[in-house]
């Protein structure tokens, strides 16, 4: 693993670890520092009587120290890596001290671990009659819940959209809670997400009216789930927010085995330091596209790291579905030498998308190539502008006038994630083999 | 940013009404819609009471409309997009986040010598700099000339996208001369000028006059300050002409540049009107110089831009501002030719008078408009009481580099003044750019490492704050020292955070020095 300055302030949860980190760079407060090529460690000398012991896995890379702080990584694990890229030669321990070791040894075994029990939960669910009468009490829940709502939607109906104001909408969050407390978070969040838009732009009747539209449908689907086919169940029950287990994904998901290329990736601060990021992938061979979701919280890092442009050869599993494009990464990916961007027209994305949002109406967010496009400013609007078409960009200005400096108004293939109204894009790139042209910045 | 305000899609402008009026009191049903979109509508709200079939029928219109988008129709014309670019671009890969920490949060002296390195290395900076650097500009008068040198055609194309960044737009560096003249940025026609003034003094002299009635008040002022370059007797019909410009700015800027012409009319007459009033009186049994001021205002001064009226809280009294005006147009060898004094002596003779304040005020603003090292050293060495409030840097960056470094080496050597001190003299006389001689650079490495290494900086803010700055302006051999800076376990985090910094400049500097030293190759 290369490290740069600039990768290891990434890896910070906040600018004041990257400051007080900062302040721990002097060599001469790492009483001991030592390296080999998976794992840096040092002891630093803290206002207490023993040093504390920092430790860092670079295959993560994953942090460990003995200090009391509760941020993660902690301001001695960024200053180890910190003083690793930048005075190396400090570095001159190379045998492994015993509580590094032991440290490494525990993260293999716990891996090995973890991976055993996900095959035994998937080779054998601990009693298949009672997780089976679970699942049917859930589902009873969830379809009594798409009742009620779908009579409060008729009600709106009848009502009408412009009677409504602050009050009316509160009944929208009450109904919400209602959806949570039926165990169909998807549901209450597609309707908070309905509420939210109320009297907002121009356009937001029409908005409004598609959102509870769909939420139509997905009642009326609950009411007749049994007589659907299984991927469009499987559709229906990630709507609703109830999400496929992970085990049961890795092992009887359908498993492409290809060289993937990292069109894009996006990390997103949620609500409680919840840090949201999402991946989409490209295979070469397939033809096909992932998307790979993780979430940390309180600033924690993501264990694999999926940088835009690279290629990686990796079994992915896909979450079933009409047309899913949810996986997971089966097994650790091997890097390869550089990306192979997909090439397809834009009639043919636009054909995806359609192909998509046919099978599943209610899925989110398509990973869409944009060849031959023209970053565009005007009016303070960003826009991609292809084949005489032009889709509004969800771009900051600080990103947008970098897309538009590096592409120099040239065309480029620019990759985003559509949501059926804006494209926000994530990378742009000349041919076939270049690395990117541009990335987004972190939010 | 606020998204452009869309216009209801056609296929919903006929739902619209029954769904903001809402089933109950809208009596007509659902409209039709045409083809097979109207097919699958019919079909799913057949059988449907009325609520129930508007929220059907906005779900197949949902799903038909997102599995049909394909972005909006483009009217416009595709913008013109850059022309090529010849110079390479520099950084690539990795140095690519140095470059942009230096734009970012690097020392100004940094940004500086990274623009200049560019030039100097004949490359452009990398594209994906572009508006990190333009917005530096914006802010930074003091950097756009060097920025404009390593803009290319992509930073001059982009500039002229916003209307901040309009005072890079223009053209190329690389496009003829009356290009840049007509259609250039202020900072591209001043480098032009001044090339032109160091080429053909008489053809810049003739370029500038036959725009000036073209060009705004502060950028005739910019131009006629231009004119030091290649300055002569020849110039001073054209100075006379822009002593009675309207704008001030630049009727200040054609006086300061006539005191550097003893010869020229409106001197002249300066020195004609204190002659008049100096004189040489005898006292026991030796004479001196006496000078008085005037008694009234001149009848011609008004034309000779002499402003008799005292700015009512001014700390002169009448004759004394009046005085005062007569000695700021005046250059300052008349008074050592008048007098046979040195400007050491002068000063000292001021100080025994009535009017030492006027007097050394005229003298101060005469050396500002007209630098000469003797009167600086003089000031310097005998700074007057009569300024108070100014600060020798002032007159330090005045003085040429090597009388200059003298200065601070001797505060050195001696230790007369805190080290501190000193490096915030240097830093504030020194122009960025210039990096300091071998000899300076090496004697302020050597205070601050043996400081560092004696651990006496602990206290020492002033020094930890203008380390970054210094570490900017040292040559190379005494920057590649600060390299080794001694560290201790228990620096404060403020002076590891100051260290940190260090090294990264010395990054940047490194590679800099590397772009300096390579031929370019051609631009892929």
């Amino acid at each position: 693993m290369s490290l740069t300055m600039e990768a290891v302030l990434a890896l910070a949860p906040d600018d004041a670890s990257a400051k007080a980190a900062r302040g721990l760079t002097s060599a001469g407060k790492w009483p001991l520092l030592g390296a080999n090529e998976s794992a840096a460690w040092g002891e630093c000398q803290g206002s207490g009587s023993k040093p504390y012991q920092t430790q860092v896995d670079l295959a993560g890379p994953a942090f460990r120290c003995s200090c009391p702080s509760r941020k993660f990584p902690c301001k001695h694990g960024l200053a180890l890596l910190m003083i690793r890229a930048q005075e190396p030669q400090h570095f001159k321990e190379q045998e492994v001290p015993g509580w590094v070791a032991e440290w490494l040894a525990s993260r293999t075994e716990k891996a090995q671990k973890k991976e055993e029990r996900l095959a035994e939960k998937a080779a054998a669910p601990a009693d298949p009659e009672a997780a089976a009468r679970r699942e049917a009490q859930r589902w009873q829940r969830i379809e009594g819940a798409g009742l009620e709502l779908q009579r409060w939607l008729a009600d709106q109906a009848a009502q009408g959209l412009g009677a409504l104001n602050h009050e009316l909408l509160q009944t929208w969050h009450t109904m919400a809670a209602r959806m949570v407390d039926a165990q169909a978070p998807g549901l209450a969040f597609r309707l908070r997400e309905a509420a939210a838009g109320v009297q907002r732009g121009a356009d937001w009747p029409e908005r409004t009216l598609q959102r509870l539209g769909l939420l139509q449908l997905a009642c009326e689907a609950l009411q007749r789930r049994a007589s659907l086919p299984a991927d469009v169940q499987a559709d229906l029950r990630s709507t609703v927010g109830w999400p496929h287990d992970k085990a049961e994904v890795l092992a009887s998901g359908e498993r492409v085995q290809d060289r993937w290329t990292v069109l894009g990736v996006v990390s997103e601060e949620r609500d409680d330091k919840l840090t949201e990021r999402r991946v989409w992938l490209h295979g070469t061979t397939s033809g096909r596209r992932a998307w790979l979701l993780d979430h940390a919280f309180g600033g924690k890092g993501f264990e694999q790291a999926w940088p835009s442009g690279s290629s990686v050869d990796a079994a992915l599993s896909f979450f079933p579905g009409s047309q899913p494009l949810r996986a997971l990464c089966a097994e650790t990916p091997t890097a390869l030498a550089e990306p192979l961007w997909p090439s397809d027209a834009l009639a043919a994305e636009w054909d995806r998308v359609a192909s998509r949002v046919a099978a599943n109406p209610w899925g989110g967010l398509h990973p869409l190539v944009v060849a031959d496009a023209v970053p565009v400013q005007q009016q303070g609007q960003w826009w991609a502008v292809a084949q005489s078409r032009a889709l509004t960009l969800e771009l900051s200005d600080s990103d947008g006038w970098v897309l538009l400096a590096v592409s120099g108004g040239q065309a480029c293939t620019l990759m985003g994630e559509w949501d059926g109204h804006r494209l926000r894009p994530l990378t742009a790139w000349h041919g076939p083999t270049a690395t990117p042209l541009w990335q987004r910045s972190a939010a | 940013m606020s998204a452009a305000p869309q216009p209801t899609d056609p296929a919903w402008a006929a739902l619209l009404p029954l769904a903001m009026i809402g089933t109950e009191r809208h009596a007509q049903g659902l409209p039709p819609w045409p083809g097979a979109v109207g097919q699958l509508v019919a079909q799913a709200a057949t059988g449907a009471e009325a609520p129930a079939a508007l929220l059907r029928t906005a779900a197949v219109l949902a799903t038909c409309g997102a599995a049909g988008a394909q972005g909006r129709p483009w009217p416009h014309p595709q913008p013109d997009s850059a022309l090529a670019d010849t110079l390479p671009t520099w950084p690539d890969g990795p140095e690519l986040l140095t470059a942009a920490w230096a734009l970012h949060e690097g020392p100004v002296r940094l940004q500086h010598a990274l623009l200049s390195a560019l030039s100097q290395g004949q490359r452009r900076l990398a594209p994906a700099l572009l508006p990190q650097a333009l917005d530096l500009g914006r802010r930074s008068l003091a950097l756009r000339p060097g920025l404009a040198a390593v803009l290319g055609e992509r930073g001059v194309w982009l500039a002229a996208q916003r209307a901040e960044w309009q005072f890079a737009s223009g053209v190329s560096a690389e496009q003829p001369a009356d290009q840049i003249w007509q259609e250039g940025s202020l900072e591209q026609r001043l480098a032009l000028l001044r090339r032109e003034r160091q080429a053909d003094p008489a053809a810049a002299r003739e370029r500038l006059a036959a725009s000036l009635t073209d060009l705004p008040a502060r950028e005739r002022a910019a131009c006629t300050a231009v004119l030091t370059e290649g300055l002569s007797l020849d110039d001073g019909p054209m100075l006379d002409q822009l002593r009675a410009d309207r704008s001030g700015e630049v009727r200040q800027a054609a006086c300061a540049l006539l005191l550097r012409l003893p010869q020229a009319a409106h001197p002249k007459r300066a020195m004609a009107r204190l002659a008049a009033l100096l004189s040489r009186e005898r006292v026991l049994l030796r004479q001196r110089w006496v000078l008085a001021a005037p008694e009234a205002e001149g009848s011609d001064w008004k034309a000779d831009n002499l402003d008799p009226v005292r700015p009512k809280n001014d700390t002169l009294g009448e004759r004394a501002w009046w005085l005062y005006q007569l000695v700021r147009q005046v250059p300052l060898p008349w008074w050592q030719e008048q007098m046979s004094l040195s400007p050491a002596e002068l000063l000292q003779w001021a100080q025994g008078g009535d009017w030492a304040e006027g007097l050394v005020r005229g003298w101060r603003d005469v050396l500002l408009a007209a630098p000469d090292t003797a009167w600086c050293e003089a000031f310097l060495d005998h700074w007057p009481a009569q300024l108070p409030n100014e600060h020798p840097t002032t007159l330090q960056a005045l003085l040429p580099t090597a009388a200059r470094e003298r200065h601070w080496m001797r505060q050195l050597r001696d230790g007369s003044v805190p080290l501190h001190t000193t490096v915030v003299q240097v830093l504030a006389a020194s122009p960025a750019g210039n990096p300091l001689s071998a000899e300076l650079s090496a004697a302020l490495a050597d205070q601050l490492l043996a400081r560092a290494q004696a651990r006496q900086l602990a206290d020492e803010h002033v020094l930890r704050n203008t380390l970054p700055e210094l570490s900017a302006a040292l040559d190379n051999a005494a920057l590649e020292r600060l390299a080794h800076w001694p560290r201790h376990a228990d620096e404060s985090p403020g002076w590891a955070d100051t260290l940190h910094t260090l090294t990264r400049v010395i990054a940047v500097r490194r590679a800099l020095q590397t772009i300096q030293n390579q031929q370019p190759s051609p631009s892929p």
